[in-house]
C-alpha cells in the first residue's frame, strides 16, 4: 500500500455493528460477514471482491456505501474487450486536430505545439482515472463484473490496485491524493488470476435466509402485504431449489412482488405466478421446467 | 479465543495464517500481514467479527470460503484446550498438517486417501519418455494406473494448444485501423496534416465452438477425456456449448464452466440421462437443430462432433440432419475414435451417410490425435 494518501474521517464507523445500522438506514439489509467485509474496506483500505449469482445485491454494496460516506460513486462495468482507452483515458482527437489547424499560424516551437494539445484540457478521463484525480475526498470505485473483462486487462488493475497511479507517456505519472475504496464484483464465469485475489479482501454472496430476505422485501417495497411478501419469498425460495440455468435472485424476488402488487393482489395464486412468470424464470427452458415443477405445489 | 495481550494475539495470528496455509488456503505473507492489520482495527473480543474479518482477509473463492470455519474451529478450539502453551500445539498442528503438495491436490479436488503415492506417480510420469508415451496409447487401453498421469497430461497440453491457438490469430491480421493517436503524434512535426499513418492491429474475433459429444456404450471410455478437452477449448472461443447425446440430447454448458473440473465430472454423470446407452445420431440431432441451432449456429461456428458412427437410427435422417446444420455454421468437423484402427474404414451406414457433409473427418483416439486438431480450428 502507497503510504502518501489519506483517508477521510470514518463517520461515526465505530465498529461493525455501527455499519450494518447505517446501511440498514440506507435501505439496505445487510449480515455480519459482508458488514465485516466492508468494514475492513473502511479501516485498511483494501480492496473488496465480491463473488456471488447475479441478482443478489453485490453492485449495491458499492452504491450503498458510497452514500453512507458521502462520497462519489465511480463505476466501471467491465465487458469483453474492455480496452485501457475505454477503463482509463483517452485523448480528444478531434479536439487535438482543431487546435493544431487554429495553431498553424502562431508562432510556436514544435516542442511547445505538442506539450500544449496533450495537456489535461484534451485528455477524456476514464473511470480509473477518474477515480484517482479526486480531489476533496476517496471516492468508491466500483469495478463491476471483472470476470467479463479479459486477463491483460486484470494484470493492468493489479498494478493500479497496489500502486493507484497511472501513467499517461505523454503526461507522466499521476498518483492519486486519496485513495478510492475499490469494490469489485464477479459473476464467477471464469477464473481470477490469484495474484489479484490475493490483493483483495473476499466475500461470497449467498442466498439470503427466509428472515433476511423478507426483511429485505419489507425495506423495499414497504407498502406490501405481510401475506404477500411472505409468500413470494417462500415461493422464489423453493424456485431456487430447482435446477434452473438461472435461478432467481433478490432482484426477482423484489420484480415479482412489486408485479404481484400492481396487478392489485392480495395473495399469490397459480395465476398470477403464470402471468409474472417472466419475473422468476429468465429463459423459456428455466420456465419450462418451472411449470413442470408443478407451480401450485411449490406454493402450498 | 485470542488473547488480550497485542503481542500473543499477534502470535496466534500469525500461526492461524501458517495452519490456514498448510489445510488449503492459499494465503500467502502479504494476508498475514493484512490479517494483523484487521485485527487492529476491531474488537477482538468479538469472536464471530474476529472470525469473519480473518475469513474476509484469508479466502479467495467460494471453495476456501466454505472451508474456512472449519479451520478456524479446529484451529482455536485447540488452542483453547492447552490453556497456557498454547502457541506450541499450534505448531504441533502445523507439523501434523499435510503437506503443502498434498494440500493443493485437496483444493484441485483430487484427493483421496491414498494421497501421497498417486501424487509421486503423478511427479515421475510427467518426464518427457512417460509423457511421450502416454500421448500415443489408445485412450480405450489406458491402464488404470496411468489415468491419473494422463489426466494431468491432458490438461496441461490442452492448455498449452489453446493458448498457442490464441497467439497464432494475434499475430495473423496485422494493421487493419487507422490509430488516430499515433498518427496525430506523427503529425506534429509536419505542422498538423497527418502525413504519416500510423495502424492498429484487430482485434481478433474469436469462433464460436458447439461441441456434440457421443456417449453411447461403444464410447464410453473415450467420452470423459473429450469432456476433457472441451473444458480446455473454453479459453480460446468466444464460447463453447457442449452437449451429450446418445438416444437424446443434454446440454452440460454450465456444468463446465466452472474452474472445478472433477466437480463438473461427478454432476455430469448426473445430468445424462442414457449415457452409455444406445445411439440415435440422427434424432439427437435433430432435436438439438430443433431446440438450440437457432440461437448456438451461425457463420461463425465451429461445431463439432465426437462419435464412432454406430448409429442406430435412420442413416437418410442423419444425412439430412447433418446437410441443416452444415448450412448454418462455419466448419462441421467429425472426430472418430475408431479411425485410429489400421483396419477401420469408415463403411458403416451412418457414417457413409455422414461422410458427404463433413468438412473435417479425423481421428480422435489418443491425445495426439486430439492435440492434432489445431490444425483445423
Amino acid at each position: 500500500m502507497p503510504t502518501a494518501p489519506t483517508f477521510p474521517e470514518d463517520k461515526q464507523i465505530n465498529d461493525v455493528d455501527d455499519l450494518i445500522r447505517s446501511f440498514e438506514r440506507l435501505g439496505y439489509v445487510t449480515d455480519r460477514a459482508l458488514a465485516t467485509a466492508v468494514y475492513l474496506v473502511i479501516k485498511l483500505g483494501k480492496p473488496l471482491l465480491i463473488e456471488g449469482h447475479a441478482g443478489l445485491g453485490k453492485t449495491e454494496v458499492a452504491k450503498v456505501l458510497a452514500a453512507m460516506l458521502g462520497t462519489r460513486l465511480i463505476r466501471l462495468q467491465c465487458y469483453e474487450g474492455l480496452d485501457v482507452n475505454s477503463a482509463i483515458y483517452e485523448w480528444n482527437y478531434q479536439k487535438q486536430l482543431l487546435a493544431i489547424k487554429i495553431e498553424e499560424k502562431i508562432e510556436r516551437t514544435v516542442e511547445e505545439k505538442e506539450k500544449h494539445i496533450f495537456s489535461k484540457e484534451f485528455l477524456l478521463e476514464r473511470p480509473l482515472l477518474q477515480s484517482i484525480l479526486a480531489e476533496d475526498a476517496s471516492p468508491v470505485l466500483l469495478i463491476d463484473e471483472i470476470d467479463r473483462a479479459d486477463e491483460a486487462f486484470e494484470a493492468f488493475l493489479l498494478e493500479l490496485l497496489s500502486d493507484f497511479q497511472i501513467t499517461v507517456p505523454e503526461m507522466g505519472t499521476i498518483k492519486a491524493k486519496h485513495v478510492p475504496y475499490v469494490i469489485l464484483t464477479s459473476n464467477r464465469t471464469r477464473e481470477l488470476s490469484d495474484a489479484l485475489k490475493r490483493r483483495c479482501l473476499y466475500h461470497w454472496i449467498d442466498f439470503p435466509s427466509f428472515e433476511k430476505e423478507m426483511k429485505i422485501v419489507r425495506a423495499k417495497l414497504p407498502g406490501i402485504e405481510e401475506q404477500l411478501g411472505s409468500q413470494v419469498v417462500r415461493f422464489v425460495q423453493t424456485v431456487r431449489q430447482l435446477d434452473l440455468a438461472k435461478p432467481p435472485g433478490v432482484t426477482e424476488t423484489l420484480d415479482c412482488a412489486q408485479s404481484a402488487m400492481s396487478l392489485g393482489k392480495h395473495r399469490l395464486d397459480v395465476q398470477t405466478v403464470e402471468e409474472t412468470l417472466g419475473c422468476v424464470a429468465k429463459s423459456m427452458e428455466d420456465g419450462a421446467k418451472l411449470k413442470a415443477a408443478g407451480i401450485e405445489k411449490m406454493l402450498s | 479465543m485470542p488473547q488480550v495481550e497485542p503481542d500473543r494475539a499477534a502470535a496466534s495470528i500469525v500461526q492461524f495464517c501458517q495452519f490456514a496455509r498448510d489445510n488449503g488456503l492459499s494465503n500467502g505473507v502479504g494476508q498475514t500481514l493484512t490479517a494483523l492489520e484487521a485485527a487492529k482495527s476491531i474488537v477482538l473480543a468479538d469472536r464471530q467479527v474476529f472470525a469473519l474479518a480473518l475469513r474476509a482477509v484469508l479466502s479467495s473463492s467460494k471453495e476456501q470460503w466454505d472451508l474456512f470455519s472449519k479451520i478456524f474451529e479446529r484451529f482455536w478450539s485447540h488452542s483453547q484446550n492447552a490453556s497456557g502453551p498454547d502457541s506450541k500445539e499450534g505448531k504441533e498442528l502445523r507439523f501434523n498438517a499435510p503437506r503443502p503438495g498434498a494440500s493443493s491436490r485437496a483444493l484441485l479436488g483430487l484427493s483421496g486417501s491414498d494421497a501421497s503415492p498417486s501424487e509421486r506417480g503423478g511427479k515421475a510420469v510427467s518426464g518427457a519418455s512417460a509423457q511421450h508415451r502416454l500421448q500415443k496409447v489408445d485412450l480405450a487401453d489406458v491402464p488404470h494406473d496411468d489415468l491419473l498421469a494422463l489426466e494431468q497430461i491432458s490438461m496441461r497440453l490442452f492448455r498449452k494448444m489453446s493458448l498457442r491457438l490464441a497467439r497464432r490469430r494475434k499475430i495473423r491480421n496485422l494493421a487493419e485501423r487507422v490509430d488516430v493517436r499515433r498518427t496525430i503524434r506523427r503529425s506534429i512535426p509536419g505542422g498538423g496534416d497527418p502525413i504519416v499513418l500510423a495502424f492498429r492491429a484487430r482485434k481478433p474475433r474469436k469462433h464460436k465452438l458447439v461441441i456434440f459429444l457421443d456417449v453411447s456404450g461403444s464410447m464410453n471410455s473415450y467420452s470423459l477425456f473429450l469432456v476433457r478437452f472441451a473444458y480446455a477449448l473454453q479459453k480460446y472461443f468466444k464460447s463453447v456449448n457442449t452437449f451429450l447425446f446418445s438416444t437424446n440430447v443434454v446440454e452440460i454448458t454450465d456444468l463446465l464452466r466452472t474452474r472445478d473440473l472433477p466437480d463438473a465430472l461427478g454432476g455430469l454423470s448426473q445430468r445424462a440421462a442414457g449415457w452409455a446407452g444406445g445411439t440415435k445420431i440422427g434424432d439427437s440431432l435433430r432435436d438439438f437443430n430443433r431446440q438450440y441451432a437457432r440461437r448456438l449456429l451461425s457463420p461463425n461456428t465451429v461445431f463439432v462432433i465426437l462419435s464412432d458412427g454406430w448409429d442406430t437410427g435412420e442413416p437418410e435422417l442423419l444425412a439430412g440432419e447433418l446437410r441443416n446444420t452444415r448450412r448454418r455454421v462455419r466448419q462441421l468437423i467429425w472426430l472418430n475414435p475408431l479411425l485410429g484402427l489400421e483396419e477401420y474404414a469408415p463403411v458403416t451406414r451412418g457414417m457413409s451417410a455422414a461422410l458427404p457433409h463433413v468438412d473435417v473427418f479425423a481421428a480422435a483416439h489418443n491425445l495426439e490425435s486430439l492435440l492434432a486438431l489445431e490444425r483445423y480450428l
